[in-house]
């Protein structure tokens, strides 16, 4: 008797490990590929494990402002940004999580906008959807995201199943197979320069305080988990004709700079000083164009070397 | 909490797996408990309605079982029955009232009711007053026990949509503890598999077509109003076999049987045939609790067809309160009175076409036709008024051209429905000589679980579930 019922149960296991595999070879089937724009999790594992000296989180300021390979060619620096579209302080903390579970970086860079984002901003099911499957999609799932994407945030085929009808057995194919690094490491370079900068710049509207404290409470999680991991953790502010006012700009940095090791820098009013040009560098007002990004990531790389400690050797 | 929500495959494994690892006394307050839970997610203010129907049924069967007398049943059934015409009738009636008084000169405004219509009122209603007539004929004595009939009543995988149990059938079986079988388990999710497939591959992506179709009909060619037309006839045979193929499936899985409410309706021979295998618990119902006691056919032959009548038309006010549900209803029992008027000279005609009674050919002919004639009554179900049904039928008697718009969004679109189908006949063929759950079950582990992951990967894949489907839409919820 008891020897049926552990046959059984062990069949039952088998059986439901099998219809997960099978729904998981779905699932990556079924989910449009994703290279740029954000959330590249595919490309990201493909990396080798601990190869890199520093990891770069944000928004689509961090993604479409920043090439890694820039970086490298003026500093050395090997990196990836794994941004994500109007990526939350919340989103980035479990980012983070996932990211350090294959690799070592001895800085963390991260796009300072977030901090005056929404709660939920427009993009939660992209940027959590393409995670790997783990508790740290999980934990997201009940604490970033909008309760109504929970079930396809903890189940893709909820989200993307109806692609059956238009992916193609190319698309299945890649879906299944191994990812393979790609050049761009994170970053996507977008083509087109901005009208209107004459005007520029623009003042950005910032959150309540309320929010403001939400998000302030998601970097503390960061800044303690960087402290936990030996890695410096660092908020920056790109070069932007998209500003918020003065005041939170100075707010922010006492803010971070309070907590323990983090490190802020503002460079939000720099753009010339760097060298960038507003009529022909920018993409908009806040985001650069391929080659407003390429000449910014070259200074960049020279900046991080000489101003964070852990990325001076 | 409907059977295909992430909340339900959370609900049910814990009450399916506490029930049997309670000790015995704990089991039916166990079940009970969970069973009320999961009607107060449809709507704690659904509640209390529930509570009087158990309450009020409960004590009149202790008083019947006591002393035999119409009284209490009179009472209980009368107040269950009121409760339903006020929730369920009332606004109907004074529409009635309204448009006879204004065809008479006398126009006046009908109130305009917002009223609740609780869950599976109309399905749990009609169970707890089986029950107390069952009682007063003596047929069963009254349940003692409180928890053991509530969760008669209650008993969730039937709650919301049946089957409509009956209390020699269902009750006895919270009297002793059900054991697990590991074939019982398996057959249930087989069933509660293949109910997913049906509701979600078949039943919804039909119910897409159906919808466009029959709410601008004068867009559509007249091959697309017959198509439609027969998709409906389809789509709502998978969509509540679905639900019953769930609800049987998640009892058996905890060892309890349900009244089979489908046995392959589509393959019979005649509308009476139809009946006899169309939602089985509530034409049972009808024929023991109203076609019966207003004589059944004990009473000459033009009183039978009244009957039949009678009871046809009540059976389409049960669907729905609208003018087209009873024209739908009344068409099925004049369906059968014609059917029964007309049986010797169709006999007749076989002979004389050398055509045996039980030859392929006229099997053929008479479910073709039954199915011709049970589609274009579905008709007045589905289009939800008189002149909407009118326009269906018009569009499908007179050839004309639609303006060109496609029923499916493309080819896999079609692949999938046709595919689904062609499954749901294959099943229905198997069930015609054995179980289809019970023979997977019991037979060789590779086919089942071929079948198995086959289901659960085509019903996630082509199903129609994700962001804007409304999990609640099974079509006889709204009964």
């Amino acid at each position: 008797m008891k020897k049926r019922v552990l046959k059984e149960l062990l069949f039952s296991l088998l059986f439901v490990a099998a219809a997960v595999v099978l729904i998981g070879a779905a699932s990556n089937a079924l989910k449009p590929a994703r290279h740029d724009y954000g959330a590249v999790w595919r490309d990201f594992l493909a990396e080798e494990p601990d190869s890199m000296d520093y990891l770069y989180l944000g928004s689509s300021y961090a993604y479409c402002d920043v090439s890694p390979a820039a970086i490298e060619e003026s500093s050395g620096l090997s990196g990836y940004c794994m941004a994500g579209p109007e990526q939350t302080m919340g989103i980035s903390y479990w980012y983070l999580r996932e990211c350090l579970r294959t690799q070592s970086p001895r800085a963390l860079l991260i796009e300072g906008t977030a901090l005056h984002f929404k709660e939920f901003q427009d993009y939660t099911q992209v940027n959590l959807a393409y995670m790997p499957m783990g508790l740290n999609r999980v934990a997201a799932a009940f604490t970033v995201a909008e309760p109504g994407l929970r079930t396809g945030i903890l189940f893709d085929l909820y989200f993307y199943h109806d692609r059956w009808r238009e992916v193609s057995l190319t698309e299945v194919r890649d879906g299944l197979l191994p990812a393979q690094p790609s050049g761009l490491r994170g970053f996507t370079p977008v083509d087109g320069v901005a009208e209107n900068m004459d005007k520029a710049p623009f003042v950005r509207d910032p959150q309540t305080e309320e929010v403001y404290e939400n998000n302030l409470s998601w970097l503390r999680r960061i800044v303690d988990l960087c402290a936990e991991k030996g890695v410096t953790p660092v908020v920056i502010f790109h070069p932007t004709y998209s500003q918020l006012p003065d005041e939170w700009h100075s707010r922010m940095k006492q803010d971070v700079e309070a907590m323990d090791g983090a490190l802020f820098f503002d460079l939000s009013r720099s753009a010339e000083d760097i060298g960038l040009d507003p009529m022909t560098d920018y993409f908009d007002a806040g985001h650069l164009n391929e080659g407003g990004a390429v000449q910014f990531s070259h200074w960049l790389g020279t900046f991080m070397r000489e101003n964070i400690p852990s990325l001076a050797e | 909490m409907n059977f295909l929500t992430p909340a339900y495959f959370l609900f049910f494994p814990a009450a399916a797996a506490l029930y049997f690892l309670l000790p015995a006394r704990l089991k039916n307050p166990w079940l009970l408990l969970c069973s009320w839970f999961f009607y107060l997610c449809a709507g704690p203010e659904y509640f209390v309605f529930l509570l009087f129907a158990i309450g009020v049924t409960y004590f009149a069967g202790l008083r019947l079982d006591k002393k035999p007398s119409r009284l209490p049943l009179v009472l209980a059934a009368g107040s269950l029955f009121l409760l339903l015409f006020i929730f369920k009738y009332l606004g109907f009636a004074l529409s009635i009232v309204s448009r006879v008084l204004g065809a008479l000169g006398l126009a006046i405004e009908s109130p305009a009711l917002s009223l609740i219509l609780p869950a599976g009122i109309s399905f749990y209603l009609f169970q707890s007053v089986g029950y107390v007539i069952d009682v007063y004929r003596g047929k069963r004595p009254a349940e003692r026990s409180f928890v053991k009939y509530a969760l008669f009543v209650s008993f969730f995988p039937s709650l919301l949509s049946g089957p409509i149990g009956r209390s020699d059938q269902l009750l006895p079986q919270f009297d002793a503890p059900r054991r697990f079988s590991w074939t019982g388990a398996k057959s249930g999710f087989i069933r509660f598999l293949w109910g997913a497939f049906q509701k979600l591959v078949v039943a919804d992506r039909l119910g897409v077509v159906t919808a466009a179709v029959f709410a601008a009909p004068q867009d559509y060619s007249t091959a697309q109003l017959w198509a439609a037309t027969i998709g409906f006839s389809l789509q709502i045979y998978c969509d509540f076999a679905a639900y019953s193929d769930m609800a049987s499936g998640c009892a058996e899985i905890m060892g309890f049987s349900l009244i089979q409410n489908f046995r392959t309706p589509y393959f019979s021979r005649s509308i009476q045939e139809f009946w006899r295998r169309w939602h089985i618990s509530l034409s049972s119902w009808f024929r023991d609790y109203l076609y019966i006691p207003l004589g059944g056919s004990r009473r000459g032959t033009a009183r039978k067809y009244v009957n039949v009548l009678i009871v046809f038309g009540v059976s389409g006010l049960w669907h729905g309160a609208a003018l087209s549900f009873i024209v739908w209803g009344l068409l099925n029992g004049a369906y059968q009175v014609i059917g029964g008027v007309t049986a010797p000279a169709r006999k007749r005609a076989r002979a004389a076409l050398h055509l045996r009674d039980d030859g392929k050919l006229c099997i053929l002919w008479q479910i073709a036709f039954t199915f011709l004639l049970a589609t274009l009554a579905w008709v007045f179900f589905k289009a939800g008024s008189l002149s909407a049904a009118l326009d269906v039928l018009s569009g499908m008697a007179l050839p004309r051209a639609g303006t060109g718009l496609a029923l499916f969004s493309g080819r896999r679109e079609l692949a999938a429905a046709l595919g689904g189908l062609l499954l749901v006949l294959a099943r229905d063929l198997w069930s015609l000589k054995a179980d289809p759950y019970r023979s997977l079950a019991q037979g060789n582990r590779a086919l089942r679980w071929a079948v198995c992951l086959g289901l659960l990967m085509l019903t996630l894949i082509c199903g129609i579930y994700g962001t804007g489907y409304d999990a609640q839409d099974f079509i006889y919820f709204n009964f």
